[in-house]
């Protein structure tokens, strides 16, 4: 095949897929690799229209998937009998732990774009200016303005449902018509805004078409099937497959090659540019170089940095962009698994329809300046949650068993309420992932190996949060609150970011304001990798928006013959 | 005959109504009637299993626990979904609640018949009984057989497509409707 391009792109996620929709639409060619196998909306969606009795024991991880994937199976929802296929097996695609960590793949055109949870918020500056304000870490490069128009270019082409609330911490975005609230959310909701002054319940906003159509593969408004993460065949989320890759394929200048394993950007002295990347193919084991005048790594932020690692050379002998020291620390996740429930008494006669994709979303509200600032913790965080009638009704523990019983819970159980905080992790620079040259994979390759937790800020946070949670359910008369606060590993998130970050100084960061490596201009990093820090909100969106910028300052870059 | 396509075939045949559990035990009838074998379970406390859940989930105008086959779909997903641990922490509960039936219905496991099982079932999952240190173990253990029983039932494709409401593609989401409007009172299935 053309081992020539104008463009390649590493990787087919969330972050791959802008990248080659951006480039081929303004007329670079472009080959896009991806170390995983060939997916095809809909066609290869085999299990998208599965009810949980197509499965011998229901839809869940089962011990023999245990056995392919232990480590995807510690989330202990990702991977059951309906979506096990889109993770890796953890057996052929190895890694080791310092500390734990839990790393959460899928290797596949589309990568984690089919199985994501399609929360999309934006950063404000509040996010931005707060490693500057608080005086830790390094600044961001950027800040609100800057990535804005990005961030609405993002959502135009995706649709993302939502409700605009005009918060400074919470910026307004470009939102089709909103999901709608149960009659448990309702409550929470109006006791929440009226009786707090600095917090709002709204409906969580989501990567989902609420209205009208969207450019890609044939998609069209959500179905409210919720069985988003097997891919879905009205293509109503965002995926690349369904998407962005439709749309890069359109242009005529896209060459897709699936089951390269890209291991290396090799950067050429005379230049002083990357000339190309080395990849093995997956299945042939065949070592092939491609050539180009640009490179987006969007590989995920623990691939796309494993690859500058492997990217020696005698100007980069600890890896590619490495000459500050940073590559592969500062990981950062989302920490969660902590909130409250309850039960909620009354409507009984009200029910719902449709299988929402989507919960209810409370912004941040700590550390936002004046009162809400806080003594024990840095940063903030958001809740998702919601309420539903999925338990059993009062009137089945009273009827015990039998023909009662049995009548009773074919009928909806009580309503209950839940909150689950999502949190800020710092960028600690001794929170790592390097690389084990003593244990390779199948490929000859090194494997990753994490060393990294949270710390007090992040503990101190989740007493706050479980606290917060509980605090405002009882304000909305829930009832039989209680708090939890369960082992958070790092890495459950599937947030991971952080490891070639951006930044003003070539001394402290990998990237600059534009993505690119402060010495290798022509070598892109846009997904996750680039984080400086993490902000409290699902980060997706943010890839996307950095993406699409990044991809146009390449293409203004080549015009001006400056890469 | 394979049980989706029975059903698919009555929907053809009958047109649009509904499914009449005379129908329903029509063709199960010409499922196989060959004996399940236990994956977990010993043979003899398939059976008592077996007795058990049908006492909790019994037949009505809708088929019971035995023929919708929900011990058979317990003991599968027992042995397939719970590691070693919680198998062996379900075999001990199961151990005392023999012997705390045995001590109830004052006869030997082998000898109890329904109703000695329903005075067992009746004692733990009933409120308001007094349950005794020594009987907390074979408590626990009633409740843990209930919710097996629940969710291989909730589980069940005949009841999930005809009996809870089905609804594979909503089409549309409302937030708080009328219960009886939106589903007749009964509850989703999915």
């Amino acid at each position: 095949m053309e081992t020539n391009y104008d463009a390649i792109v590493v990787g087919t996620g969330v972050s791959g897929g802008w990248a080659a929709k951006e480039l081929c639409e303004k007329g670079l060619k472009t080959l896009v690799l991806e170390r995983g196998r060939m997916l095809k909306h809909i066609e290869d969606y085999p299990t998208m229209n599965d009810d949980p009795w197509d499965y011998k024991h229901g839809d869940v991880i089962t011990q023999e998937i245990r056995k392919q994937q232990p480590k995807q199976s510690r989330t202990g929802y990702v991977n059951s009998e309906s979506s096990k296929h889109l993770f890796v097996n953890d057996l052929k695609h190895p890694y080791s732990e310092t500390q734990p960590f839990n790393w959460i793949r899928g290797y596949h055109v589309g990568g984690r774009s089919l199985t994501w949870g399609r929360q999309s918020y934006r950063l404000t500056d509040f996010d931005f200016e707060a490693n500057a304000k608080d005086g830790i870490s390094i600044d961001w490069p950027l800040r609100y303005k800057d990535l804005a128009p990005w961030y609405h270019h993002v959502e135009e082409h995706i649709g993302v449902s939502g409700e605009n609330l005009g918060l400074p911490q919470f910026p307004d975005g470009n939102y089709l018509k909103p999901m709608e609230l149960n009659c448990a959310e309702d409550v929470l909701k109006g006791a929440v805004n009226s009786k707090y002054n600095d917090r709002v319940v709204t409906i969580g906003r989501v990567a989902h078409i609420t209205e009208g159509t969207k450019p890609g593969a044939g998609r069209i408004s959500c179905q409210y099937r919720n069985r988003c993460r097997r891919g879905c065949p009205f293509g109503s989320y965002f995926s690349s497959n369904s998407s962005t890759l439709p749309v890069a394929e359109a242009t005529g200048n896209m060459t897709l090659r699936p089951n390269s394993v890209v291991h290396e950007v090799i950067y050429d002295a005379e230049t002083k540019r990357a000339s190309g990347v080395r990849v093995i193919d997956a299945e042939t084991k065949e070592v092939i170089e491609f050539n180009a005048k640009v490179i987006f790594l969007c590989a995920s932020a623990i691939a796309s940095t494993s690859i500058l690692m492997q990217s020696k050379s005698d100007r980069f002998p600890n890896g590619m962009g490495n000459d500050s020291g940073e590559l592969g620390h500062n990981l950062m996740d989302h920490h969660f698994q902590v909130g409250a429930q309850g039960s909620v008494e009354g409507f009984e006669d009200k029910y719902y329809t449709g299988r929402r994709p989507n919960g209810v979303y409370i912004p941040r509200f700590r550390n936002i300046g004046g009162d809400t600032n806080q003594k024990d913790f840095l940063r903030g965080y958001g809740y998702q949650g919601g309420g539903g009638r999925g338990g059993w009704s009062s009137k089945v523990a009273e009827l015990g068993y039998g023909a009662g019983f049995k009548e009773a819970i074919m009928e909806p159980g009580g309503w209950s309420m839940g909150l689950t905080g999502f949190g800020e992790t710092l960028p600690y620079h001794d929170n790592k992932m390097t690389l084990d040259y003593d244990k390779l994979d199948e490929w000859g390759l090194p494997t990753v190996n994490f060393d990294a937790n949270i710390k007090e800020n992040e503990f101190n946070m989740r007493k706050d949060m479980a606290q917060q949670a509980a605090e405002m359910l009882d304000v909305a008369g829930v009832k039989n609150i209680r708090t939890y606060d369960a082992p958070y590993i790092l890495g459950n998130g599937i947030h991971e970011m952080g490891t070639a970050r951006m930044g003003r100084d070539r001394k402290t960061s990998v990237l600059n304001k534009n993505n690119q490596i402060h010495d290798v201009p022509n070598v892109y990093v846009t997904d996750g990798a680039a984080m400086t820090s993490a902000g409290n909100v699902n980060p997706s969106l943010t890839y996307m928006a950095l993406t699409a910028r990044a991809a146009n300052h390449a293409v203004e870059e080549l015009k001006k013959m400056n890469l | 005959m394979d049980r989706r396509k029975a059903l698919k075939n009555i929907g053809t045949g009958f047109g649009a109504i509904a499914v009449t559990p005379t129908v329903v035990s029509l063709f199960q009838s010409c499922q196989s009637a060959a004996t399940y074998a236990p994956a977990y379970f010993s043979s003899s406390d398939f059976e008592k299993i077996s007795q058990l859940m049908e006492l909790i989930i019994p037949a009505t105008d809708i088929p019971g626990a035995i023929e919708l086959k929900l011990p058979e779909f317990s003991d599968g997903y027992i042995a397939a979904v719970w590691d070693e641990d919680r198998q062996g922490k379900f075999a001990e509960g199961w151990k005392a609640f023999l012997t705390a039936s045995a001590a109830i219905s004052g006869k030997g496991v082998d000898q109890m018949n329904t109703s000695d099982w329903d005075a067992v079932l009746s004692k733990f999952l009933k409120p308001g009984s007094e349950i005794s240190d020594a009987e907390k173990d074979a408590a626990s253990f009633a409740g843990q057989l209930r919710s097996l029983t629940v969710n291989a039932f909730k589980t069940n494709e005949f009841i999930g497509e005809n009996v809870l409401a089905y609804a594979p593609v909503p089409g549309e989401q409302r937030g708080c409707v009328d219960l009886m409007e939106a589903t007749g009172g009964k509850a989703w299935s999915l």
